[in-house]
């Protein structure tokens, strides 16, 4: 075996450095934010009366910081460590990696600096704006070229399961990224999403669930299938799960996103898929957790003594919980209660308290002492961190479960023989969960104070220590030409053949009807069957097929990329090809005036949709609370759609003329003053700063072209409408007692928040 | 450093695999049942479950069935319905310290934050955002039915809400009553023009 030619390579270790040390410093920053602003939720004066400290602005920020700095940065790390070692070669260009690296760095100070401004696209985890969005998916490329160069150039031929979930979450996170990134500019600063309505609700979830998947899961496991055997010293459990799970998991887990729109107004068939397609992702994801768990066997003993195993072996037992969990909550019923609460609140941070940034801990306290050849500062400092962490998530996430139900309960409870609502005004109920926010914000603090903990670890660890790169004496072997597998050789062998005839087959049951259905249904059945029956015959052939593509990672990502995409593909490009006018159920909305637009845009700008949604679903109690269940076409034209996923308040759908302008004016100014015990942000800085005007002739016309249907106004028109209307209003307020000069913001927002549920007509009555 | 030797796996039958990935090694276990029944069984489960909504349809949509039970509480509501324009049976209620004692506890869940717990208002306060309810002068009428009305459906312009969407019909009438029982059957009532 030995013939080829003999070699040292030193790995670049110096970019794992940095990324684990710009991983704790964001994680400790974006864990703050969350801490103050769980505190917000209980003391609204927890803003100090800035705007860009308010609720809404910092909401984003944190997701953003833990999800893309903190996970994002950490995962780097992990990656390149892992694929050095696994392709036995050093990362291709050291220019790429620091280009990487600081490219990063420099989009997450662009995001800490333009969130807080109020800049943002108003789509969850997708709020940056445009010109970071490109800055984002370059740099992603940058990543993908230096991981895939370092693969081309690997000197182990055969890719480890590790690898596989690093290739499936680069590509998949470049497509979902760019997709529901793409928008037209109004200016340097703000764009409007080329989807609206049910189109831009299905790409939105689509992304943001597998966010969840393909930024904050595979890249883990991946990470937990390298540093968990290495550290546990231990063969990994099963060879033959790694493969099912693995694919079960990329293929599936596309379909579920969805699942963030179960009851709303989004067509059933898509809310089957999500649901159905949730419960079956259980299995695969507790295969992961069964592949870590079982790893560990015959290494408990560490348990007790390495920090660097209890907090895999928490991280990996959180992500169980997290992934039954998920399946649970898209049962519809279940979400029916579950949905807009804290439920949901406390599952997310199961996931990313307990699975990634436990996952992230173990892996720095183990890459520690060998990125910088010195031991560890203190073991039981790392102790104290898990403990703390450890008492912390549960505190947090029990409260939040508490928390959850106890209000998705009363908001449902009904009396009167189920004719009224028992507790109608919605304060009630925010107020019976006060103190269990209260407790999350503990736990949460807890949390954060174990994380610095370990940063102040890490520091004495590597402070004066002598950083040192990994090397490895390698064989340079010339590839075998047996190795290789052609494209027919990748594509025309049983599994993938088996595979995807019992799609199409799967397919034709699933959306056709009549005979075809049960030629669908039938043909589904046959595949399985005959597939069975080759595996059984043949299977050493699979094997062997499948042991010969691991070395070949172009095949390997061509089939893993077919297998995420082609769940997006079924789901969404029926959605986007049906001509948006017949989307509407049987209404359809009317377009904004130049003022409301402004005040939607107010609207975005504020973070409105991280407290308010604005749907009311297909639900009884939602029905009573709010009003008629929301339509497709009321939304239709809106760019981004503001459907929400939380209400810290209640819902806006159908607030238009509930109350008068004087209000909302009075409410934006001191919540308080109407709503006894509300814990909304006042919003005093929009009766102070002025409508920005300008800008609205170059956003109509951008929605023009976005295809909604504004009529052809001049900008002189769009000025001169806006502030008849904004006259008009202040008119209006005038009479009611309240002064304001009609430029001020409120009054913009005012005209939104008069609109919301009352601009439609019955779908075709214009063409 | 020589790690510990394997486990043995729980089939002798299986071995580890042959290849190492820097140090790395790998079982190849067959997967649990358990495992493999949870996965067979969502997968059952979930054809089942869309052939039972999409292909047979034998559930109702979620709108029809929402539309069917919103119609049901509907009936209800009506057929427990009282006459709201019956000023007499209003006096009556005002009486009934069963319903005076339910329609203060509504009132000082949702109409003090604007009438005040005293119901006066801004008779009391000046900054308050709803009028007196205890003195004579009436903005949009003074008779119970009138007064029911306001309650039931709002005055939007002047920022009352309507309440018997979120109510109902008893409890808004309780309100009534509540209210009612701070003024004398027969007494003065004036209109007042607010300023």
């Amino acid at each position: 075996m030995t013939t080829g030619q003999k070699t040292i390579i030193e790995f670049n270790d110096k970019i794992v450095r940095q990324f684990m040390l710009a991983a704790i410093i964001w994680g400790a920053v974006g864990m703050l934010v969350g801490v103050l602003i769980a505190t917000q939720l209980n003391f609204w004066q927890a803003n100090f009366g800035q705007a860009w400290l308010s609720f809404g602005r910092l909401r984003p920020l944190h997701t953003n910081a833990v999800i893309f700095a903190f996970v994002g940065n950490m995962m780097f790390a992990g990656v390149y460590y892992s694929t050095q070692r696994l392709a036995k070669a050093r990362l291709a260009s050291d220019f790429l990696s620091s280009l990487h690296f600081w490219g990063w760095q420099l989009i997450i100070v662009a995001a800490a600096v333009t969130l807080p401004l109020g800049l943002t696209r108003g789509k969850e985890y997708a709020e940056l704006i445009w010109p970071i969005n490109i800055a984002v998916a370059a740099i992603w490329v940058v990543f993908a070229v230096n991981f895939f160069w370092t693969l081309a150039k690997r000197n182990e031929k055969s890719l480890y399961v590790a690898l596989w979930f690093y290739i499936a979450t680069i590509i998949t996170v470049a497509m979902l990224y760019i997709v529901n990134h793409l928008s037209l500019p109004t200016s340097l600063t703000h764009s409007y999403p080329v989807f609206g309505g049910v189109q831009d609700a299905l790409v939105q979830w689509w992304y943001g669930h597998n966010a969840v998947a393909f930024f904050l899961t595979t890249p883990i496991l991946g990470i937990m299938y390298y540093f968990l055997p290495k550290a546990a010293g231990r063969p990994v459990y099963s060879y033959r799960l790694s493969v099912i799970h693995f694919w079960s998991l990329v293929f599936l887990y596309i379909w579920a996103g969805p699942h963030h729109l179960l009851n709303t107004a989004l067509p059933n068939w898509l809310q089957l898929l999500a649901m159905t397609f949730s419960l079956m992702l259980w299995a695969p994801s507790w295969g992961g957790m069964l592949n870590g768990l079982l790893t560990l066997r015959g290494a408990w003993g560490k348990l007790r003594t390495d920090p660097v195993i209890k907090f895999f072996a928490a991280g990996v037992t959180f992500y169980g919980m997290a992934t039954f969990e998920g399946p649970l909550l898209s049962i519809k019923s279940v979400n029916a209660l579950a949905h807009y609460t804290d439920w949901i609140i406390g599952h997310v941070h199961a996931g990313a308290l307990g699975w990634n940034g436990f996952m992230a801990a173990g892996m720095f306290y183990w890459l520690v002492p060998r990125l910088w050849n010195k031991p560890l500062y203190s073991q039981s400092l790392a102790n104290l961190h898990f403990w703390l962490g450890t008492f912390g998530i549960l505190l947090y996430v029990a409260a939040m479960w508490a928390s959850g139900i106890t209000q998705g309960l009363m908001l449902n409870a009904t009396t009167e023989g189920g004719t009224i609502l028992k507790y109608p005004n919605f304060l009630e109920t925010l107020n019976s969960i006060r103190p269990l926010m209260l407790l999350r914000v503990v736990g949460g603090g807890l949390y954060l104070t174990g994380f610095l903990i370990m940063a102040y670890n890490v520091w004495r660890s590597v402070r004066g220590a002598q950083a040192v790169n990994g090397t490895i004496e390698v064989y340079v072997e010339p590839r075998e030409p047996a190795e290789k597998l052609s494209l027919a050789g990748a594509f025309l062998n049983a599994p993938v053949i088996f595979s995807s005839l019992g799609f199409l087959a799967a397919c034709i049951w699933l959306f056709t009807t009549g005979w075809l259905n049960i030629i669908g249904l039938v043909g589904t059945a046959f595949c399985v069957l005959l597939a069975i029956g080759h595996f059984q015959t043949r299977g050493t052939a699979w094997g062997e097929w499948y042991d010969k593509l691991l070395l070949n990672a172009l095949p390997f990502t061509v089939l893993t990329f077919l297998s995420v995409a082609v769940g997006g593909l079924i789901q969404i490009i029926p959605m986007l090809t049906i001509e948006r006018r017949l989307q509407t159920e049987d209404r359809v909305a009317q377009v904004y005036t130049p003022l409301e637009l402004a005040g939607r845009d107010l609207y975005v700008r504020e973070g409105c949709y991280t407290c308010h949604s604005q749907m009311i679903r297909t639900l009884v109690p939602d029905v009573m609370r709010y009003g008629d269940y929301s339509r497709l076409g009321e939304s239709i034209w809106d760019h981004p759609f503001q459907w929400g996923s939380k209400r810290n308040g209640p819902d806006l759908a159908r607030v238009g003329g509930k109350y008068n302008d004087a209000w909302h004016f009075d409410h934006m100014l001191d919540p308080r003053a109407i709503s006894t015990g509300s814990n909304m942000p006042a919003y005093t800085w929009l009766h102070k700063s002025n409508t920005d005007y300008a800008s609205l002739s170059a956003k109509i016309r951008v929605q023009r072209t976005l295809g909604v249907p504004f009529p052809n106004w001049s900008p002189a028109d769009i000025d001169r409408i806006a502030h008849d209307q904004a006259k008009q209003i202040a008119k209006e307020l005038r009479e009611q007692g309240r002064y304001t000069d009609p430029d001020k913001e409120i009054v913009a927002l005012i005209s939104y928040l008069q609109t919301l549920g009352k601009k439609w007509e019955p779908a075709g009555a214009t063409p | 450093m020589n790690p510990p030797p394997p486990l043995p796996p729980d089939d002798p039958g299986i071995k580890l695999r042959p290849h190492t990935y820097d140090g790395i090694q790998e079982f190849d276990q067959r997967l649990p049942n358990w495992w493999l029944y949870t996965l067979y069984g969502t997968i059952a489960f979930s054809i089942v479950y869309w052939f039972a909504y999409m292909t047979a349809s034998v559930m109702p949509t979620d709108q029809a069935q929402v539309d069917a039970e919103m119609a049901k509480l509907a009936a209800i509501r009506l057929a427990s319905s009282i006459d709201v324009t019956n000023d007499a049976l209003f006096w009556d209620l005002s009486r009934n310290p069963v319903f005076v004692d339910a329609g203060k506890q509504t009132f000082n869940s949702l109409c003090v934050a604007c009438h005040l717990a005293s119901l006066k208002g801004k008779g009391e306060n000046p900054a308050a955002v709803g009028p007196n309810l205890v003195d004579q002068a009436w903005i949009h009428g003074g008779t119970p039915k009138e007064i029911y009305a306001t309650v039931s459906k709002g005055v939007l312009v002047k920022g009352m809400p309507a309440w018997e969407p979120v109510l109902g019909q008893k409890k808004s009438a309780e309100v009534v009553a509540f209210v009612l029982s701070h003024h004398q059957k027969g007494e003065p009532i004036t209109i007042e023009v607010p300023k």
